[in-house]
């Protein structure tokens, strides 16, 4: 399980293999320590954000020429494997800033806003967030109602983002909005005028990262922040969306990964009608099956992470692994819970921490069934072909 | 400053599988073992740097530190996994570890050191496989230096060390000049145990060793890592120790439970007699 070994699935390069050891290594001794306070405060921890600033992580897919780290996709799958083993509020946290704003804007800007904005979104001094949802839609993005016009040499955009993780906190915004009617997108910054966050929006799990409403009124945004070319917000929301599915469903394994363990540990030490639970058939079905479906959920996200990238569209591989690992992540933490009994639901053992935050997977990034539709889509699409 | 650091990897204890030994007790059975850094070694290698750089500032090095170690190819992955945390080069000895052994190590690191010339040698005080605690004290008597073994603090001078040792009752602190041998113990990595000159006095370091930020882990294939033979650093490499008999330890008996206080107190006085 879990394997650290050199060249393994998880693994591919002894980059990899360093990378995994260093983020568990982190995770261990900084992550866990800090996550049960986080998540009781509800809040994002800012000083844990600067020390992943401080060991490369926020870049982490920007090559090395760009001051970021150069990694590849399963690079980023396996931060947040390991980190969400410990603090899946944190890491959602992170991933709208590394993967939702930092990959996506990497790859649609231009040299000019790369040297404008990199530097302080890669040190952590600037948050980073991303605002597709609306408070009237979700899954159907195309009908999202945030406009864009354009002004003299400026756009200026109307709408309002719900559901928008780091919001609260962010100093840059990457806004999609409609500008005749095609997807564009721009790069807000906290101080524009118009512009404005009110509020947190309290929630079931992932409470170590912030959630919130991003409001745009008459916000003037200078065309040096367009983002791409106008109508290129679709390109830029589909060729993220891989990534971030994928970067989720890693989220999801994590939890799966720490809930075993609880597990086993547990179930070993606790007796009843004199015997190790461990005896217990019905015991037996909680540990094996959830090894049995973390095990495929790995071997599927990994195969799919090497096989995706910039230079690699796949949209049915990373809605497969989300579609797989997410009820994955779900189920694995529910057996735990029910594995440790009265035990497991009390804040004490964490498995009802991640039990809540391996919900939002199901949901966040696609919705299951968004998963299902894309997936028979793209699927009868390619054998019609 | 030039700093050599001594690093040796060992079998990893949280790895499933565990060293085997066969039923004749003739080896150890390596086959399927995860390996990483003796930690005393990582320590060590932790010492080097906050001994060549302003701790505020651990991207800037000032000075040079190389690691070498002793074994088959494989191990250069333990080397490259230092050079991501901060050394500037390095230097694998190809050797199996059934060719080596404390002393044949010493006379290997002495052949380096007169290459390289570096200002201190640094070890862990031992590796947590053999725990044999030689390769340090042979070397220094080799190289005929000044020596001082489980630091537990450091302290860098103009000329030299001021080292403090844990010793029963209290710490030995010493004076050693360069260039000289120093062994560390688990202490050396606490947040004020090692101060460079560069280093301000207020300053705390983390506990442990440095985590190895990812554009070093993706910048450490372009350090240099040089190989050697053992062979041409010592003329003689037959081996003075050797290892007769291997035997694992006793299996952990069943644990008994006790009904009370009473019961525990009298086990402890009457069985285990540790009371
Ligand atoms: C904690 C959290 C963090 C989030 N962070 C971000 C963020 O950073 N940025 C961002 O832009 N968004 C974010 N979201 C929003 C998230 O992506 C959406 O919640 C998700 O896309 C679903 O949209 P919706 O909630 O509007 O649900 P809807 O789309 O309204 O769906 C309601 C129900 O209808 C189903 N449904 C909808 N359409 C179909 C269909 N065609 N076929 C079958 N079933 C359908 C859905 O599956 C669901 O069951 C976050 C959400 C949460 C909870």
């Amino acid at each position: 399980m879990a394997s650290s070994a050199l060249f393994t699935l998880e693994n591919p390069t002894e980059e990899h293999h360093m990378l995994r050891q260093m983020v568990r290594g982190f995770t261990r001794d900084v992550v866990e320590p800090q996550a049960e306070e986080f998540n009781r405060r509800a809040e994002f921890n800012r000083a844990l954000f600067k020390q992943c600033a401080e060991l490369g992580l926020l870049g982490l897919t920007v090559p090395a020429e760009d001051g970021g780290a150069g990694m590849d996709l399963l690079g980023a799958v396996l931060v947040h494997h390991e980190l969400s083993r410990s603090d899946p509020g944190f890491t959602l946290g992170y991933l709208a800033h590394a993967i939702l704003f930092v990959n996506n804007f990497y790859h649609a800007a231009n040299a000019e806003q790369r040297a404008r904005f990199l530097p302080g979104v890669l040190d952590g001094t600037r948050i980073g967030c991303m605002g597709m949802t609306e408070p009237g839609v979700g899954t159907d993005v195309m009908g999202m109602g945030t406009t864009a016009v354009r002004d003299g040499s400026d756009y200026v955009l109307n709408g309002q983002k719900a559901l928008i993780t780091n919001a609260p906190e962010a100093d840059i915004f990457l806004i999609y909005a409609k500008l005749d009617g095609r997807m564009t997108t721009f790069v807000l910054e906290r101080d524009f005028e118009g512009l404005s966050t009110p509020g947190k929006t309290p929630k079931m799990g992932m409470r170590a990262s912030s959630l919130g409403e991003v409001i745009m009124e008459n916000c003037r945004v200078p065309a040096a922040n367009l983002l791409g070319e106008e109508g290129g917000g679709l390109v830029h929301m589909m060729r993220n969306l891989e990534a971030e599915r994928l970067t989720l469903s890693a989220m999801s394994l994590g939890i799966a990964d720490r809930c075993i363990e609880i597990m086993i540990q547990y179930a070993h030490e606790r007796q009843a009608f004199g015997r190790s639970i461990t005896q217990l058939g019905q015991i037996q079905r909680y540990i094996a099956e959830s090894y049995a479906q973390t095990e495929a959920a790995r071997a599927l996200i990994y195969t799919v992470a090497r096989d995706c990238g910039p230079g690699k569209r796949n949209r049915i591989g990373t809605d497969a692994a989300k579609l797989f690992a997410a009820p994955v992540g779900k189920q694995v933490a529910d057996n735990a819970m029910q594995v440790l009994g009265g035990w497991g639901y009390c804040d004490e053992f964490k498995v009802e921490r991640f039990l809540r935050d391996a919900k939002l997977l199901e949901i966040g990034g696609g919705t299951l069934e968004a998963h299902q539709k894309n997936l028979t889509k793209d699927l009868v699409k390619a054998r019609a072909q | 400053m030039k700093i050599l650091v001594a690093l040796k990897r060992v079998a990893d204890p949280d790895n499933a599988n565990k060293v085997k030994i066969p039923a004749d007790g003739s080896t150890i059975d390596t086959a399927g073992l995860e390996f990483k850094p003796n930690p005393f070694d990582e320590y060590a290698l932790e010492t080097a740097l906050r001994l060549t750089e302003d701790g505020t500032k651990p991207k800037v090095r000032d000075g040079e530190v190389i690691v070498v170690t002793f074994g088959p190819a494989d191990t250069e992955s333990t080397l490259r996994a230092a050079l991501a945390t901060g050394a500037d080069r390095a230097i694998r000895v190809d050797a199996n570890d059934d060719q080596l052994d404390g002393l044949l190590v010493a006379k290997g690191l002495k052949t380096l050191v007169a290459e390289e010339k570096p200002d201190i040698v640094l070890m862990g005080k031992q590796a947590v496989d053999g725990d044999t605690n030689q390769v340090g004290q042979a070397l220094a008597e080799l190289l005929d230096w000044p020596m001082a073994t489980f630091a537990a603090t450091i302290e860098e001078q103009e000329d030299g060390l001021v080292v403090g040792r844990e010793v029963d009752g209290g710490v030995l602190e010493l004076s050693i000049k360069y260039p000289a041998v120093v062994t560390v113990d688990l202490r050396i990595v606490s947040p004020s145990s090692v101060y460079s000159t560069k280093t301000d006095r207020s300053f705390k370091y983390n506990e442990g060793v440095r985590f190895s930020p990812l554009p070093a882990i993706m910048q450490a294939r372009r350090k240099p890592l040089d190989t050697k033979s053992l062979a041409d650093l010592v003329d003689d490499t037959g081996l003075k120790i050797n290892y007769l008999r291997f035997e694992a330890p006793p299996a952990r008996l069943a644990g008994v439970k006790v009904a009370d206080a009473a019961e525990l107190v009298d086990k402890l006085k009457n069985e285990a007699k540790v009371l």
